[in-house]
């Protein structure tokens, strides 16, 4: 069984001969191979590379064509700093309260900024693994770019003071999303992993996600599933456990949930069998922790969701560039050993 | 019928600023002094929102609704902000060198100014040592860090090491944040580690306390 059949079974609840298992890795991918972040970052031919050989070193299910988190901001006006050895981060917002959100252009992903290195990475990565490992694609959610592009501060004030001003906010970043994603689909990714950490209940209320951000995520969603993709991946980093389980009403196929969150009542929560978990080992573990720590961690999550399927071995969020290399082994080691009903 | 100060607490907790301002200028013109508004309704609020934000309740949106409306009445109380009445110590907050990320320590200050602490801002991404200097030159009895990426974790072991060779062992060291808050205060070599920005308004009020023997 291959890796892309192995999530495809995963998400319909169908057994595997493993649990699937992904390990977050962006920039580490580099960091593992004898390669500095920022080779990995300027160079997609590198970053490429890089992921190819991680994944084929480590053995989990999937590579990602990711770079950073600043792309869409940057190429919507974004001032971003670069600094060694990090990512680089949005240090100048684009846009202002009032500015007239309807009106501003759509970057396109072929031509604008950094966005088409992405496409390119998506391109060799479909290239090198063709239909065996699950490629990654990743945009921005709706809320967590409008934040990018108005400041966190200005954002939620927005939010709160003229929340129809808003809306269109979060309409030009879904369509920002949208277009994003559907490009990086038809250069090679089989999914579109959309990342919204600022739509955490510990950022905004679950009510306005449920107005607000949840409508323009479905959005998102049904434009990816009817561009083909393998399925569809909500990843809301912190304490998502009040809003969890929505996700699957909104399109999405797989749900991260991060190590805040309690994975036992989360099960009980999810129960309909229509979304696949993943998560949620504790990403700073991968630095601090040793392999039995991980090794230990992961076994608890494998026995808990052994029974229900449908769960995907991960971290919470992203695996951080200068995690211990035995770490990640210990990880996708725990998911190869398991073997359904040992529990 | 003239406002009180309970209803202050509740349009401060709610987050409506300009209600809240309308009640302050009531309460001055009706003789009530601004430092008894502070202390009875501005930190009535802020201990009315703690007990609000649980560690599964803390809700960002809420908190800088309420942080605006505070900031509002202090500002409007006491514009310069020396003239805060008898503030229970002075606190440095920090985002280390390597990060940028300094949401958290925008929610922290104002959760120290509404709770009658002096905040000395030493700003992001700022190394050690400029911190140090930021706290022996204002006589701060804690510093607070904030971090959102690993990569400033040894920055934030090297702070106490810092303060104890310029003579300051004695400055409580605090962490918080995103990626801070995974670690345990003695892996990050500091004093406490916070899940929310509440938790270190807890701690420093207690840390006052044990020292004066009052709060």
């Amino acid at each position: 069984m291959d890796s892309l059949e192995r999530i495809r079974r995963t998400l319909a609840f169908l057994p595997c001969d493993h649990p699937p298992v992904i390990a977050q890795v962006f920039a580490h991918a580099a960091l593992a191979r004898g390669r500095s972040v920022g080779d990995y970052l300027s160079s997609v031919a590198v970053a490429a590379a890089c992921q190819i050989e991680a994944q084929a070193h480590y053995g989990y299910d999937a590579v990602f064509a990711v770079l950073d988190l600043t792309l869409e901001a940057e190429a919507a006006g974004a001032e971003v700093q670069f600094r060694q050895g990090i990512y680089p981060a949005v240090v100048r917002p684009p846009c202002a309260p009032g500015d007239d959100f309807p009106r501003m252009t759509v970057p396109d992903p072929r031509a604008a900024a950094r966005l088409p290195m992405v496409l390119e990475m998506a391109g060799r990565l479909r290239g090198a693994c063709g239909d065996e490992v699950l490629v990654v694609g990743l945009v921005q959610g709706p809320m967590t770019l409008a934040v990018q592009l108005l400041g966190m501060e200005a954002a939620l004030f927005l939010a709160a003071d003229d929340p129809d001003h808003f809306l269109q906010l979060l309409d030009y970043t879904a369509a920002v999303g949208k277009a994003f994603g559907l490009a990086q689909l038809a250069a090679g990714a089989h999914l579109v992993l959309v990342f919204d950490p600022a739509a955490c209940p510990e950022v905004v209320p679950p009510g306005l996600f449920r107005e607000m951000i949840g409508p323009r995520l479905a959005l998102l969603f049904s434009a990816f599933t009817r561009a083909g993709a393998v399925g569809n991946w909500l990843h809301i980093a912190g304490r998502t456990a009040p809003i969890l389980p929505r996700y699957a009403s909104l399109g999405a196929d797989i749900g991260c949930f991060d190590y805040c969150v309690d994975a036992q009542p989360l099960l009980a929560a999810v129960s309909d069998g229509r979304l696949c978990l993943a998560g949620n080992v504790k990403p700073l573990s991968f630095v601090t922790d040793d392999p039995s720590g991980i090794e230990r961690e992961a076994g608890q999550l494998l026995r808990l969701f052994d029974r229900r399927g449908g769960f995907i071995l991960s971290s919470g969020c992203e695996i951080p560039p200068e995690s211990r290399e035995e770490n990640v082994a210990a990880l996708v080691r725990a998911a190869l050993g398991w073997k359904r009903g040992q529990s | 019928m003239a406002p009180d100060l309970d209803t202050l607490v509740q349009a401060l907790t709610e987050g409506e600023r300009e209600q809240s301002l309308r009640i302050v200028a009531d309460l001055v013109s009706g003789g009530t002094l601004p430092a008894d508004i502070i202390t009875g309704g501005v930190e009535r609020a802020m201990a009315a929102l703690d007990r609000k934000c649980t560690a599964e309740q803390f809700n960002l949106l809420e908190i800088m609704l309420a942080g605006r409306a505070v900031m509002a009445v202090i500002r409007h109380l006491f514009p310069e902000e020396a003239a805060l009445p008898s503030p229970r110590a002075n606190v440095a907050v920090a985002v280390l060198e390597g990060d940028i990320h300094d949401i958290g320590k925008a929610i922290l200050k104002i959760l120290l100014a509404g709770s009658r602490f002096r905040v000395i801002d030493c700003g992001k991404d700022v190394s050690t040592s400029a911190v140090v200097a930021a706290a022996a030159q204002s006589g701060a009895t804690a510093v607070c860090v904030s971090g959102l990426i690993s990569s400033v974790i040894p920055q934030v072991r090297a702070l106490k090491p810092a303060l104890a060779r310029a003579g300051l062992a004695h400055v409580r060291v605090l962490a918080g944040g995103a990626t801070l808050k995974q670690c345990s205060a003695s892996a990050l070599n500091v004093d406490y580690v916070g899940q929310t920005a509440f938790d270190a308004i807890s701690y420093l009020n207690a840390m006052v306390e044990a020292r004066h023997g009052q709060p």
